[in-house]
């Protein structure tokens, strides 16, 4: 408890860990804020300058020939059977055309921003996870902190600890405060939000907490073993993009299920379909062929968890035996 | 190994031999026999690349050995270090703190990992004479700060054994002076001090007894008065009126001879006396018969002087005779 006590300390500590989580609460506010703004009620200003963008087009006298075109034979535009209304109601522009404004539906925010802020910050925490490891063999500080305490698993376990735990508070707190703000504001409007789509809210968000926590862990894991936070994101971004590229060139039908990317969307967003283009398709299936591949939410936490279980198990048991600079 | 009660640390047979990146073989340490005992203050000497700090590192836990058996207060090691490690207090080549932290922030977090209280901390920055500087960050500190630091840091334990590799690297007349103090004056309080250096006349000064090692074998080690003692009966400088005439009256005899200037230096005589009759015999008189003062720097190149001679060979002995940063895992 002593240990974990120094070492939550250590974490929050380090300037570069304050800077990341800081970085982290800056990107989801502008992204909540952008949110927020982007589909803000209309304001009278708003619809009075839509309404003179309206005027202006009505006055034209290429869409007023146009639209006497239309009228004289919809057919011609829209079809057997179309009247002249239809050529008022396709045509004529109204304010709403020149708004452009959306709503702030929540459960829109969650198939868009929401996957994409999980994302961010899951990648801001891998990143946190590894800088916290990485400070210490750069300083080569471990080797002061095992004269103190000698128990090298113990030392792995408070600090892998710590980054789990670390980490995914601060992804729980990020991801609360978007939802949170965004849910507030919804309500402020009087927009309505299912039930449904707060229950996916949830759900995508605690995966995302846990992602992220996991995330940092495996950063965390990863640097203990390769003593290096450069190596160690150079590493994952070879793994990264190295490993799509790879896998594209695999000649194994259902590749992409190994993708490291399609594997994060499958957890966030509870399974994803993608293209797989390393399905084959015979003659014979012709058109119908289906070269989509589903891969579950079991498939992507069965392939994160593999990776992370593996680096853990290793960088533990290397930390053991390995002489410390 | 079950150690040895009364000796503070004992290796036996310790060996340490790793592979570079580039694949060579390397034996740091090679069947060293080490025994310190408690109380004092116990020199750790050998040239660079002897085989010292990876001996060090050995013993607190940070490298493994390849093979033989170390023990620390009897208790062997590195099974039964957390058993220990709580009586130990070490600075292991240069100090290694975090640079953003200030100096207390560094001390207070090691300090509390092992449930010492912060008022210690102050205690032992003001030991070091760090008072007032404490609460800058460790990046700006000088090598010489760095240093006290990382010696207040052993300090935090109120070690009963204190290992110090080179700790006057780095620090100023007035601090070199200090610290030999404090070494001083912790040897002479109970305290067993294990101090690695290659500034031997500071070992000379400080320590009570002394282990040299060369090439990662012990070559001698003993109280110093007895092994600076066994080097001074041997050498004797004799000035005469003709150097070279007394040069060729004692060649028949089995002492080794040579010419120091316009005087002579005679090894191997068991008596001053021998010498004078010797060359009275010629009829050549004496007329100054000093005997070489030996200090711990002549022992130390005369143990050293053939290990040094052999380094280079399949196996080497150090990668770098720079330093002795181990490299890679265990062998």
């Amino acid at each position: 408890m002593r240990l974990l006590r120094v070492e939550v300390s250590r974490f929050f500590s380090r300037r570069a860990v304050v800077l990341l989580v800081l970085g982290a609460a800056l990107l989801t506010g502008l992204l909540a804020g952008s949110r927020i703004w982007d589909t803000r009620p209309v304001s009278a200003t708003d619809l009075a300058e839509a309404r003179a963008q309206v005027a202006e087009q009505l006055a034209q006298p290429g869409f007023q020939r146009e639209l006497r075109t239309c009228r004289d034979d919809p057919a011609t535009f829209f079809g057997p059977g179309a009247t002249a209304a239809d050529c008022d109601a396709n045509l004529v522009p109204t304010p709403a055309n020149y708004l452009n404004r959306a709503t702030l539906d929540l459960a829109e925010e969650r198939r868009g921003n929401g996957t994409a802020l999980v994302v961010l910050v899951a990648a801001l925490m891998v990143i946190v996870g590894t800088t916290y490891a990485g400070g210490d063999w750069h300083t080569g500080s471990i080797s002061n902190q095992l004269l103190f305490e000698p128990r090298r698993t113990r030392v792995w376990a408070t600090k892998a600890a710590v980054a789990l735990v670390g980490c995914g508070v601060v992804a729980a707190v990020l991801l609360a405060a978007f939802w949170t703000a965004l849910a507030l504001v919804a309500r402020s409007r009087g927009i309505p939000t299912e039930p449904e789509a707060v229950t996916q809210i949830l759900w995508e968000s605690g995966r995302g907490v846990a992602l992220a926590a996991a995330g940092g862990l495996g950063g965390f894991a990863l640097t203990m073993l390769l003593r290096h936070t450069v190596g160690t994101l150079a590493l994952l971004f070879a793994y990264a993009a190295g490993g799509e590229a790879l896998l594209a060139l695999l000649p194994v039908d259902g590749s992409a299920r190994f993708s490291p990317t399609y594997n994060v969307f499958a957890w966030i967003r509870d399974g994803v379909r993608v293209y797989d283009q390393s399905l084959a398709c015979t003659p014979s299936q012709g058109p119908t062929c289906d070269q989509r591949l589903t891969i579950t939410l079991l498939d992507g936490a069965t392939y994160l968890g593999v990776l992370l279980l593996v680096t853990l198990v290793v960088s533990a048991l290397l930390f053991r035996r390995r002489d410390v600079p | 190994m079950p150690g040895t009660p009364d000796l503070v640390v004992e290796t036996t047979g310790l060996r340490k031999a790793f592979r570079t990146r580039r694949g060579r073989k390397v034996v740091a340490v090679d069947g060293l026999d080490l025994a310190v005992p408690a109380g004092g203050v116990h020199g750790f000497l050998g040239p660079n690349g002897s085989g010292k700090t990876t001996t060090i590192r050995m013993l607190l836990g940070l490298a493994r050995p390849s093979t033989g058996s170390m023990a620390l207060f009897g208790e062997p090691v590195p099974r039964r270090l957390p058993q220990v490690m709580g009586r130990v207090g070490a600075v292991v080549e240069q100090p290694k703190f975090v640079p953003a932290f200030t100096g207390r922030k560094n001390l207070t977090l090691l300090a509390h990992a092992v449930g010492v209280p912060t008022k210690a901390v102050d205690t032992a920055l003001a030991q070091v004479g760090l008072t007032g500087r404490e609460r800058e960050r460790y990046k700006g500190y000088s090598l010489g700060m760095k240093q006290r630091l990382a010696i207040a840091a052993t300090l935090l334990k109120a070690p009963d054994l204190l290992i110090l590799d080179e700790p006057t690297n780095g620090l100023d007349p007035a601090g070199i002076r200090d610290i030999r103090t404090m070494i001083r004056e912790l040897g002479e309080s109970g305290v067993t001090v294990l101090l690695s250096s290659h500034i031997l006349a500071e070992v000379q000064q400080v320590c009570h007894s002394v282990s040299i090692i060369g090439n990662g074998r012990l070559l001698a080690s003993g109280a110093v008065d007895d092994l600076v003692g066994e080097q001074q009966v041997r050498q004797v400088r004799v000035g005469v009126a003709d150097p070279g005439a007394a040069q060729r009256a004692l060649q028949g005899t089995r002492w080794r001879v040579t010419r120091d200037r316009d005087r002579l230096v005679v090894e191997g005589a068991e008596r001053p006396e021998d010498i004078t009759r010797a060359l009275a015999g010629h009829e050549i008189y004496v007329r100054e018969l000093t005997p070489v003062r030996a200090d711990l720097e002549s022992v130390f190149l005369q143990l050293t002087r053939d290990t040094s001679l052999h380094r280079s060979g399949p196996v080497d002995r150090r990668a770098d005779d720079a330093d002795d940063t181990v490299e890679g895992g265990a062998a």
